[in-house]
């Protein structure tokens, strides 16, 4: 269904209108794409230091072979992956099912809308602030569990709890964002096709499965690549609330990079660590739309 | 609404049963146990940020650390800032992906597939390395310390092109063909066909847009330097957040204050747009 | 409201408010003085004053300060340097100079600075293989910082602080002892950069070190660091291990009996914990016959950059903020850090002050970390491992002999080179 028009209609001279929608795209890569891209690219074979940046040497694939032997680079990265799949199903069909809940029309309905939104309007640095807390040993959460008679866990305190504990602050923070873009994809479903399916006498499971699900199915690519893409990047809420610790629990893959520029300046080192990532990324982003089936106008 | 004048109802799964709202307040109170938290530790008057949770009773509650804000000079020049540079931001992204997302989507020419995956890619190289090339390309345009630096870096935006490209993808293309048929141009079938239909989109978009750079913290604060130029979340950072004593009422206090003006956007923007889509539609 | 309607409502509004601010930035000044671009950490109103004293006393000068923030400073500074970009005066923390040094990114004020070797303190903290590139400003050091009404409680003498290693665990071992979610000792952990801040005044205390003489060795595997090391895990159990805010917060709250910290308390205590009863002490020796009172020595550095734009004013700048008088003036207000300046003891301000006095002797003792180009490696090296131990996975022993192994091949590395 998601075969595009243009696919049917049109012969291959290109249209001046083409050029000037895609204009805005083709401007801002050449100001701000095409040199911040490649210089942090072609650094990534550079033994460079922002400090000394006319004593930059050339090292080939080094630095890539160093991440690769570097047991710091694949507990960082394990901790990540651990992290993405650890929430994005979580996110994911909470933001569905609050999405399909608010959808419909009933009393208070923007406010609950606006209420499962709301984690998202405020700062990821104030949100981990808060939460770190929430997490303290005298907090609510700890409060909360001796009140049921259970022994507080120590939370970001503990290698074992410190990553979860992360992520479920993640999970809290992240559906309500998602929910909303399921909000809108749902929107763009033609009622005209649910008032088809009633006149047939679809039942209430027959319109999920059979219209809304196969429609929100763009929707549904866009939030697990966006969701991916964010979540191999995690690094505010590490920043904020552990700095890695304890005893590298926490330490993500762009945490650790970031270490590795601004701590140590070794900013060719960090920026073969981000391509390393980004092409994972972009493996699990491909993935996702062979998964789903989902590819755009072919040229 | 419009939806209910018209009589026609958008619901993805046939009514929502009666029992939702109310198995949705236990979830919804979830969610609002943090910002509770927030808000009642900006009304406490000395704390630290890990109240003691069993002395909740013995709470006093005081404006002190909003009367703080209001009083530090900079705080309006502040928050001017943030919304001149998030609604220019958002007015880029919203264009510009409107624009760039409708192309990908429905126009053949070579190397679309190339062009969507580089929009894609762009968003998976993470930011920290990309921060100092950035500068340097701002510092040799001379735009360091200007609105530019705030505003057309973050313009045009990939996740906004991408959002609306896969909005595009589930549209069907009917109306647009009825146009073509009319004999209307390209650029006409977009402003006035299209764009009206990605209404959905573009207030997810705006949303988003607003929301990053109210936020935004990082790069603000490098590509700036004069005092007249920061941004709420880089001047609460500065009055609220030293090197080993976070003012933690100052800063809830802080936050809380700026999470209004969003707060009233989503409102605005899921009320008027985001239902609007309905009617919409029923023009064609 | 359209969508087009609303698109160009909010470019009208952009626009005009753009129009009305117009594109502030830096530009020449406009009464012919020498402009000096100065970025700092501290809160502007507490710099201020000195700097419009400095333009006061010279008139041919325009000092254009501008605030960091913490958590971002370090970035800004690294991007400045990378574009050429940088500030003619810049601060910076003691633990990030050995890397700007190193780098080759910072002025090499060896010859000027000669002439103020006897007025400050810290020179340590601001040299590299025998070149001085910055001139020690503020300072501030870690003492023991302990509860007198829990010290009371616990029937412990609370007219001095612990005076040795085992006054000390004994007064944690009591305090603990109290229950009701009061902690003995407050130990850190869960963060960087400032358990070994913690640990190590105890290994120093011992008689440990970290590198050999001439930097080329890890001299960290020795039975004084152990030693150091098994006493800071030794009073880690009698209390709680978190990281420093919340210790910092629980301390102010009445529920820990001591813990290693430093001035901020002091600038924190009267706001958030009016009523509370606190001493501050030196750290104490291992015993009274034995080792000594060891601290860490952290400061803020006044630098310039190789390629900064006005080294001149810089310099002139650098030397007025670094006077007894205008250092006392930052460091009476900010309460957090002591000035490095010589003499500032004798200020009636320290003097009435027995808390900021005590800090004041503890500088005296206090260790600066070696500024070797791998430094922050190395201290990562010490804090991963104490953390093991902290966290039971190795002993005391094993923890020091592997933060060795892992600072000599660092050593050894940066030799290489």
């Amino acid at each position: 269904m998601s075969a595009p028009a243009a696919v049917r209609r049109k012969p291959r001279k290109v249209e001046a209108s083409t050029w000037i929608l895609l204009a805005p795209w083709i401007i801002a890569l050449l100001f701000f794409g095409v040199y911040p891209f490649g210089f942090s690219f072609v650094l990534s074979f550079f033994d460079y230091s922002p400090l000394s940046p006319d004593s930059a040497r050339f090292l080939g694939f080094d630095n890539y072979a160093e991440a690769l032997r570097d047991p710091l680079f694949w507990k960082a990265l394990g901790n990540t992956l651990l992290f993405v799949f650890g929430t994005i199903p979580f996110t994911t069909g909470l933001a569905l099912l609050l999405a399909l809940a608010l959808d419909g029309a009933f009393r208070g309905r923007d406010l609950y809308r606006a209420g499962f939104f709301l984690p998202t309007v405020v700062s990821v640095v104030v949100i981990s602030l808060v939460w770190k807390g929430l997490y303290s040993p005298e907090g609510p959460l700890s409060w909360l569990v001796r009140a049921f008679g259970g022994t507080p866990p120590s939370w970001l305190l503990d290698e074992r709890t410190a990553l979860p504990s992360i992520m479920a602050m993640d999970v809290w923070a992240a559906s309500g964002y998602y929910m909303i873009i399921f909000l809108a994809g749902l929107k763009g479903i033609p009622v005209d096709l649910y008032e088809a399916a009633a006149l047939e006498g679809a039942s209430r499971r027959d319109r999920l499965w059979h219209i809304t699900l196969p429609l929100l199915a763009p929707t549904f690519l866009f939030v697990l690549v966006v969701n991916s893409i964010r979540s191999l990047q995690i690094f505010t809420e590490v920043f904020v609330m552990t700095r890695g610790g304890p005893l590298q629990s926490t330490l993500t893959s762009v945490f650790y990079l970031y270490e590795q520029a601004f701590y140590k300046f070794r900013l060719g080192y960090a920026s073969s660590i981000a391509y390393l990532l980004f092409a994972l990324t972009l493996v699990l982003a491909w993935l996702q739309v062979k998964w789903l089936k989902l590819e755009g106008p072919k040229s | 609404m419009s939806a209910h004048a018209t009589g026609r109802r958008h619901d993805a799964i046939g009514g929502v049963p009666g029992f939702v709202p109310w198995l949705l307040i236990p979830a919804l109170a979830t969610m609002l146990v943090p910002f509770a938290w927030m808000v009642f530790l900006s009304l406490q008057p000395g704390a630290g940020g890990q109240l003691d949770a069993t002395r909740l009773a013995d709470a006093k509650f005081d404006l002190v650390h909003y009367k703080e804000l209001l009083a530090a000079g900079a705080f309006p020049r502040y928050l001017l800032n943030s919304i001149v540079v998030a609604l220019a931001v958002v007015f880029g992204n919203v264009l510009t992906g409107a624009m760039v997302g409708y192309a990908l989507a429905r126009k053949r020419f070579p190397g679309n597939r190339a062009l969507t995956w580089g929009v894609i890619a762009t968003l998976m190289v993470p930011k920290q390395v990309l921060m100092i090339p950035l500068y340097l390309v701002l510092a040799k345009l001379g735009w360091l310390d200007t609105y530019a630096a705030l505003i057309l870096p973050f313009f045009v935006d990939a996740f906004s092109i991408f959002l609306v490209r896969q909005y595009v993808l589930a549209l069907p293309a009917e109306l647009e063909d009825a146009a073509r048929v009319d004999g209307a141009s390209e650029l006409r079938i977009f402003a006035t066909i299209v764009l009206p239909l990605l209404r959905p989109a573009l207030a997810v978009v705006a949303i988003n847009g607003f929301l990053l750079n109210w936020n935004s913290f990082l790069f603000p604060l490098i590509f700036t330097n004069s005092d007249a130029l920061r941004t709420l979340p880089v001047g609460l950072a500065l009055f609220a957040q030293g090197e080993h004593a976070t003012d933690w009422g100052l800063l809830m206090a802080g936050s809380t204050v700026s999470v209004l003006p969003m707060l009233a956007a989503f409102l605005l923007f899921q009320r008027q747009i985001l239902e609007g889509m309905t009617a919409g539609a029923e023009k064609g | 409201m359209p969508v087009r309607r609303l698109l160009w409502f909010v470019a009208a509004v952009a626009l005009a408010a753009l129009a009305a601010f117009g594109c502030s930035g830096g530009s020449p000044d406009k009464a012919g003085r020498s402009v000096v671009i100065f970025w700092q950490f501290f809160p502007t109103e507490q710099v201020k004053p000195v700097l419009d004293e400095f333009m006061k006393q010279n008139p041919d000068v325009e000092v254009r300060m501008e605030q960091l923030t913490w958590q971002s400073g370090l970035e800004k500074i690294t991007a400045a340097v990378a574009a050429n970009n940088a500030p003619d005066l810049c601060e910076l923390g003691s633990t990030w100079f050995p890397g700007f040094a190193h780098g080759g990114a910072l002025a090499d004020w060896s010859d000027s600075a000669a002439a103020l070797e006897t007025s400050l303190t810290g020179w340590d903290m601001a040299r590299v293989n025998g070149k001085t590139y910055g001139l020690p400003w503020l300072v501030g050091t870690r003492a023991l910082f302990w509860n007198k009404e829990l010290f009371a409680r616990a029937g412990i003498d609370t007219t001095r602080g612990p005076a040795t290693w085992a006054e000390l665990t004994d007064a944690a071992r009591r305090v603990n002892a109290l229950g009701d979610g009061v902690a003995g000792w407050g130990a850190n952990a869960g963060e960087r950069y400032v358990l070994f801040k913690k640990v190590m005044p105890f290994a120093w205390g011992a008689g440990g070190s970290l590198l050999s003489a001439d930097g080329t060795a890890s001299a960290f595997d020795s039975p004084a660091n152990v030693e150091g090391v098994t006493q800071y895990l030794a009073l880690a159990k009698l209390g709680r291990v978190d990281r420093q805010e919340q210790i910092d917060d629980a301390f102010l709250a009445g529920k820990v009996g001591a813990t290693v910290a430093g001035s901020w308390i002091l600038r924190k205590a009267p706001k958030q914990a009016p009523g509370l009863r606190f001493g501050v002490s030196l750290i104490p020796p291992p015993a009274l016959d034995r080792g000594t009172s060891a601290s860490f020595l952290g400061g803020e550095l006044l630098v310039s950059f190789a390629r900064s734009k006005n080294q001149a004013g810089a310099w002139r700048l650098a030397r007025f903020l670094v006077s007894r008088d205008a250092a006392l003036a930052v460091a009476r207000v900010n309460q957090a850090v002591q000035p490095a300046a010589v003499g500032a003891i004798d200020d009636p301000f320290y003097a009435n002050d027995p808390n900021q006095s005590a800090l004041l002797e503890q500088l005296a003792t206090a260790v600066p970390t070696p500024n070797h180009p791998k430094w922050l490696d190395m201290e990562a090296a010490i804090e991963d491992e104490v953390e093991k131990a902290l966290y039971g996975k190795v002993t005391a022993a094993q923890a020091v002999s592997a933060a060795s192994a892992k600072i000599d091949a660092l050593a050894k590395a940066a030799q290489g080179k």
